[in-house]
């Protein structure tokens, strides 16, 4: 008996359709991660009754754990597949789309939402049209650190889709979100606008809806601290809720 | 600022303020239970000799307390169960939701049997016996004390925890460090206020 890998993937052939599972036997390579394995599959996409079946859809870009494209819920975990070895992983390996996004095929899912939330919140620094603005403000040290832990976040949604309470059918903007309001809000000059960003997080879908539950910060392939920047985004909503009912 | 944030906002400062402070205070007027009859009686009943109490009691207690309860239950509503993820504030997260449900079940049953129900039977003022009576009938008197030490420790709970992601919203405990030094007290709270619950009961046990 050659040595072998299984694989039970969840499928889905379109947006609209149900989702069904599937069974993949593969030739185990040493050293081998997730992605590998959908090549493996791709090259010969036979299940594991012996029929000829579409290759399973999945996405993937950088396959350093940096671009957060191919994230999946692996083992009933969500995590990135291009870092996940194979043989570091309970058999028979289950693969499945994520649960809090749309499904485009299989395991490729829509986080447009995910881009959407960054929108909402302004994730960026404003620049007040294209003349030369000179020289930006200088980053103070102290923020250095701090900034560039919070700039690692690559949107990839494991915080989210390990969150109780994001779901398919609330606008919750999520830990990412919350986080990137965070870094720019502290940025010299995207903090301009930390009150707009502020006033888009004091509505419904923004930090309110955060119940606690500290999955985000666990999930994280990045090791964001996302329940320090909830806490400091907490606080600063706390300090616009009071000026708002006393100094307004 | 919409509604929708206001309201969790009111949600999270009345699980502390009042309704909290009122569960400290709650449970420490019950430590008279070792007093005997007669000193626990006019404990409770001194607080009613003010011409405010019952409004006292409405505006600083009921309105804050089903207010915090019933948007408590909507928000339950809005949570995806996610076995899978195996943390322990994802537990708590749970054990909150639960002990809200089961605490609010016991206040509904406790106010009816000890201030409803007396003020309609009109044996209002006895509270002691009222109290002992129950835990020590025959046949219900082991579901009254069940039902009393659940009712008690989840609220104690419900209390502690709920005071620890208090400090998470309103961003009181900013860093990891100090959210451990906060999730410490909590702990600490519990255990104190458990013990305290616990020995009072102990009186008419």
């Amino acid at each position: 008996m050659p040595d072998t890998i299984t694989f039970k993937i969840k499928r889905q052939d379109s947006e609209s359709s149900g989702s069904y599972w599937e069974t993949f036997v593969i030739p185990h390579v040493p050293n081998s991660n997730v992605i590998s394995c959908l090549m493996d599959i791709q090259a010969n996409p036979e299940n594991s009754k012996g029929e000829k079946v579409a290759p399973v859809v999945w996405e993937c870009n950088c396959l350093e754990e940096v671009c957060g494209s191919c994230t999946m819920v692996i083992n009933r975990k969500v995590r990135q597949s291009c870092s996940a070895l194979v043989d570091q992983l309970e058999k028979p390996i289950t693969l499945e789309p994520m649960s809090k996004f749309p499904v485009i095929r299989d395991l490729a899912v829509d986080r447009s939402r995910m881009f959407g939330a960054l929108k909402k919140v302004q994730a960026w620094v404003t620049a007040d049209g294209y003349h030369d603005l000179g020289p930006g403000i200088r980053e103070p040290q102290n923020h250095q650190e701090i900034a560039y832990k919070l700039s690692e976040c690559m949107t990839c949604g494991c915080c989210v889709e390990a969150c109780p309470q994001y779901s398919l059918n609330n606008n919750f903007l999520g830990a990412a979100a919350i986080s990137q309001s965070r870094l720019f809000n502290m940025h010299p000059t995207a903090k301009n606008i930390a009150d707009e960003r502020l006033d888009t997080l004091m509505q419904e879908g923004g930090i309110a809806d955060c119940g606690n539950a500290q999955n985000c910060v666990e999930a994280c392939p990045k090791s964001i601290p996302l329940t320090e920047s909830i806490a400091e985004i907490g606080r600063q909503v706390s300090g616009k809720l009071w000026s708002n009912i006393f100094q307004a | 600022m919409d509604s929708h944030f206001l309201m969790r906002r009111i949600h999270s400062l009345t699980g502390v303020v009042p309704v909290g402070l009122f569960l400290v205070y709650h449970l420490y007027l019950q430590l008279y239970l070792h007093s005997g009859a007669e000193t626990y009686n006019t404990a409770v009943n001194s607080f009613y000799d003010s011409p405010l109490a019952i409004w006292t009691l409405v505006i600083v207690v009921y309105i804050p307390l089903f207010f915090h309860a019933f948007l408590g239950v909507r928000l339950i509503f809005e949570s995806t169960v996610q076995p899978s993820y195996t943390y322990f504030s994802h537990l708590l997260y749970w054990l909150q939701r639960i002990s809200g449900i089961g605490v609010l079940l016991f206040i509904l049953a406790h106010v009816w049997n000890t201030q409803f129900g007396p003020w309609i039977s009109g044996t209002w003022g006895t509270h002691f016996e009222h109290l002992s009576s129950g835990f020590s009938d025959p046949e219900s008197g082991i579901i009254t004390k069940t039902v009393y030490l659940l009712g008690v420790l989840g609220a104690v709970f419900h209390f502690a925890n709920g005071f620890n992601t208090f400090c998470m919203t309103w961003g009181i405990a900013l860093t990891p460090k100090s959210q451990i030094r906060v999730r410490i007290f909590s702990i600490l709270l519990f255990l104190i206020l458990s013990a305290s619950a616990l020995y009072a009961l102990s009186a008419i046990w």
